[in-house]
Order: C-alpha cells, then structure tokens, then sequence
C-alpha cells in the first residue's frame, strides 16, 4: 500500500495510521502541535469516532481567539474502544462521520471567528475513484486551514501519498517534487511564484492547482514552464462555505447543479446559506451570505465569471487573509503607541503585505524592531505588518473613502 | 549601494533574532543561507523599492544577493 505520509525524513505508512488509532483511544480536542503526523492522526481519530474538534494552528498565540480556554489545549479525552480492521474502515468511519470541526475565519471586524463545519462541507470537493488511486500530493498548505483541509481528505480518502512541502525552501520543493514523483500541487500563487524563476521543468506532475488569491497571466505562464505535463486549475474555496468550484485558465463556473444557491448583487458574489459552515458570526441576508467577493461575468448564461477584487477590507497576504483592525487592536495595546493604522500594499512577492502606520504617545522611543517583536506573542507571523512607518498624524482615515494604498 | 542591502537585510534579521551578517557575498543565497522566508522576501522588495525605486521581484523571483545587484545596477 501506499505510503501516508513523508514529512521530512519521516516516513509514515497508512497500516501505522490504523495501527496508532486503534491502540491510542485518546484525542485531544483542542490541539496545538508541529508535528503533522501527529495533527493528523488526530484528525482522522476523532472523525471516525465521531468526535467534535478544534484546529488550531501551531503558531497561534491563543490570546488571539475569544473565548479559547487555555487550560483545554492538548489536554487528552478517553475514546471508546474501537478496532479497525484496515485503513478502508477507517475511510468508511470518516465519510459517515457526524464530527464537527471548528476552524476560524479572519473575520471582517475583530478577532478570527469560529466556523463550524460537517465533514459533508469538508469533503464536498472530494474526487473518489480509480483514476486517483495513485496520486501523489504535495502539501504545501497550513494543514489547520480550509484549503489544507481540502487536499488531506482528497489525498486521504483515496489512499494517495502526501509529502509535506509547506513552509519549504525552493530548492527543497524541486528536489521532493522529483524524489517522490509528485503528481498533484495545490498551493496559493505565492508559493509558485517562490518556485521562480524557472530552472528545471518537473515532468511527474499532472495536475496544478492555485487557489487562495488572484494570479495573473504572468504566473500562469511561468507554471506552465515548471510543469510542462500538467493541467493547471483554480479553485475558489472559503473557510465559510469550503469549495465551491474550480475552472481551467482565470475563470470560474458556477456548477449547473448549485447554479440556485448564488447570487450576485452589486457584483458581490452571495452564497446560499445551505453551502455555508455554521457560525455565529455569520450576517445573512435573507438566506444568503455576503461572500464579500466581487465578481465580472464572462458569460453570465454558462454561470461563468471571474473575480475582480474584495468588497471588504480584509488583506491577501500570499492566501492568508489579515484582517487590519485585528491588528491594530494589537499595535494601540502597546505601551508608547497612541493609535495606528493597518492596511495592505501592493507586493510583487506576497501580493500584498501588511504596512502599519504608527502615532507613538509623546516621549516614546518605540521602534519598528520593537512593535514587531512584541507584536510576536500575540499574532500568527502573516498578521504582523512587515512595514511600519511612524507618522505624527494619520493621512488616511480608515472609515472615509480614502483607499488603502 | 552594497552597504545600504546589508543594513536593509540585516534589519530583517534583527526581528527574527538572527545575528548580523557582516558582509554579503554574490553567491548568498537570500532563503537558504540568510535564512529569509517568503515573507521577509516580501519585506525586502519593499524596503530596496523604498530606497532604489526599484522592484526586485518585478519579473521573477532573485535567489542570490548578485542577482539584487545585478538589477539595481541596471
């Protein structure tokens, strides 16, 4: 059988899956850890047995999330006996799950908010069949994210081998992608684009995703050099609503069977409450959810559209989405600063990093080093501005009409 | 121009506890042997754009501190 998992030089075989969740009967609700075996054996422990789960992810400083008891992380929870006979009980155990899983969105005031999904919204992308019974993936995203979410279960569910390239070197990704014969990427722009400029084309693989954010002509051409047998496609997916569709070149299409379930309005995409997750944070209206997406049609009789740019203010930092009063809130709670303001530029690498602009209080001497270091211990690395300039007074007003920029 | 990337990237690795490096040599590689993750790569095109005008990563990406030079000299 094929083998579960390679990360770094560890190897991981499926049997070793079935074997530790068979013997192991405890899971930890609430977990926190860096080592991806381990999250997933987690993960696949208390889908099948039906368990409720909170992924967090490693880097998180838990003063981030509201309402997060810390004494609750990685504190283990007795599972009933179980006995599975071979990983396809395991799959089996997982497709009819009743789990539900809390991830968190950025949000689009405040602090991240808790989505809540079934195993049906996470897995509704999933392609089971014989035709992907040797696919072998590249894991390239945050495994507590939606998307990372989305290319575990595909890959899971299929028996298929994931090699762990998140957070890799270039050179590192080019000589996995050989070692292991990757067949299938799914990754944001920003990865690709850190595999520039090109050197050697890599044959083994066949199919390309990009998701996350927008990617230019540019990119594409450039993947194309990369992977010279591969298909390349996009895909929409959110940590409200998970995926949605996926389309070839830069468009999408609303599939014929959901086409009822959106709308748009003002060029806002809305998605129909029935594909969301559950969350208190959620504002419909009427039954559908304000994507805050909008979108140009390129055949509005097809379903088929692409995406212009977002409504809110939320910052596309390489597919992370920061959300700026989050991190203001963070810079005004400092000793020396007296207000700031968050907003994302332009970025060639990134496509947009986040700049703070900073007012001290009187007599301050905080310095840039100073704001980020601090700012460490309470916000995920892609929160943390990358630039921060002081300013004596603001000239950009945050509620006004004044754009970001 | 040399001694304004160093201080720009040592700047950098002074919010990750990296110690100063005391020169550059044209074949640092800026991730494997500065150790810059995308993220700072992304804060190092805009702090050299601040101060050249110029985008680095314009048309691809530099792996090598020559390759900066190289398109700061044009």
């Amino acid at each position: 059988m094929a083998v579960f998992l390679y990360n770094g030089n560890r190897e991981y075989s499926y049997e070793m899956l079935v074997d530790n969740i068979n013997l192991h009967r405890e899971y930890y609700p609430l977990y926190k850890t860096d080592d991806l075996f381990a999250y997933f054996e987690n993960l696949v422990k208390a889908i099948a047995a039906n368990r409720p789960l909170t992924l967090l992810d490693s880097d998180l400083s838990l003063s981030e999330i509201e309402g997060l008891d810390d004494g609750a992380v990685n504190i283990p929870e007795q599972l009933p006996d179980a006995a599975f006979a071979d990983i396809d009980a395991v799959i089996e155990a997982v497709k009819n799950s009743s789990s539900e899983i809390t991830i968190f969105t950025s949000g689009t005031t405040g602090q991240p908010k808790k989505v809540i999904h079934s195993i049906s919204t996470l897995t509704r992308a999933v392609r089971i069949s014989e035709k992907h019974n040797s696919d072998i993936w590249a894991y390239a995203y945050n495994p507590t994210h939606m998307a990372g979410l989305q290319v575990f279960f595909q890959a899971f569910e299929n028996k298929n081998t994931l090699v762990n390239v998140f957070n890799m070197q270039r050179n590192d990704v080019y000589k996995a992608v050989a070692a292991y014969d990757i067949t299938h990427i799914s990754a944001t722009p920003t990865f690709y684009r850190l595999l520039l400029p090109f050197e050697q084309p890599c044959p083994t693989v066949k199919r390309v995703t990009l998701g996350g954010e927008k990617s230019g002509s540019q990119l594409y051409d450039s993947i194309r050099l990369i992977f010279p047998n591969a298909k390349i496609n996009n895909v929409y997916a959110s940590t409200e609503a998970g995926s949605l569709f996926a389309a070839k070149g830069d468009c999408f299409q609303l599939p014929a069977a959901l086409r009822d379930k959106f709308r748009v309005v003002d060029e806002e995409l809305l998605i129909h409450c029935s594909l969301l997750g559950r969350s208190e944070s959620f504002k419909l209206d009427g039954e559908y959810y304000h994507s805050g997406d909008l979108i140009e049609w390129v055949d509005e009789a097809e379903g088929c559209f692409r995406f212009k740019s977002r409504k809110n203010e939320l910052i596309n930092v390489g597919g992370y989405k920061v959300n700026p009063s989050e991190v203001e809130e963070a810079i005004d709670a400092l000793e020396g600063v007296r207000q700031s303001l968050v907003y994302g530029k332009p970025n060639s690498v990134l496509g947009n990093i986040v700049v703070a602009e900073v007012l001290r209080e009187e007599g301050s001497e905080l310095t840039d080093v100073d704001i980020r270091k601090s700012l460490r211990d309470k916000l995920q690395d892609f929160k943390i501005p990358r630039k921060i300039k002081f300013v004596e007074e603001f000239t950009l007003t945050r509620t006004g009409k004044i754009k970001r920029l | 121009m040399e001694q304004k990337v160093l201080e720009i990237i040592n700047n950098i690795r002074a919010t990750k506890d990296l110690a100063p490096v005391a020169s550059l040599g044209n074949e640092d590689r800026l991730r494997d042997d500065l150790g810059l993750t995308s993220f700072d790569l992304a804060e190092l095109t805009v702090n050299i754009e601040a101060e050249f005008d110029i985008d680095i990563f314009e048309d691809g990406l530099v792996n090598t501190v020559g390759e900066i030079y190289e398109k700061l000299q044009k």
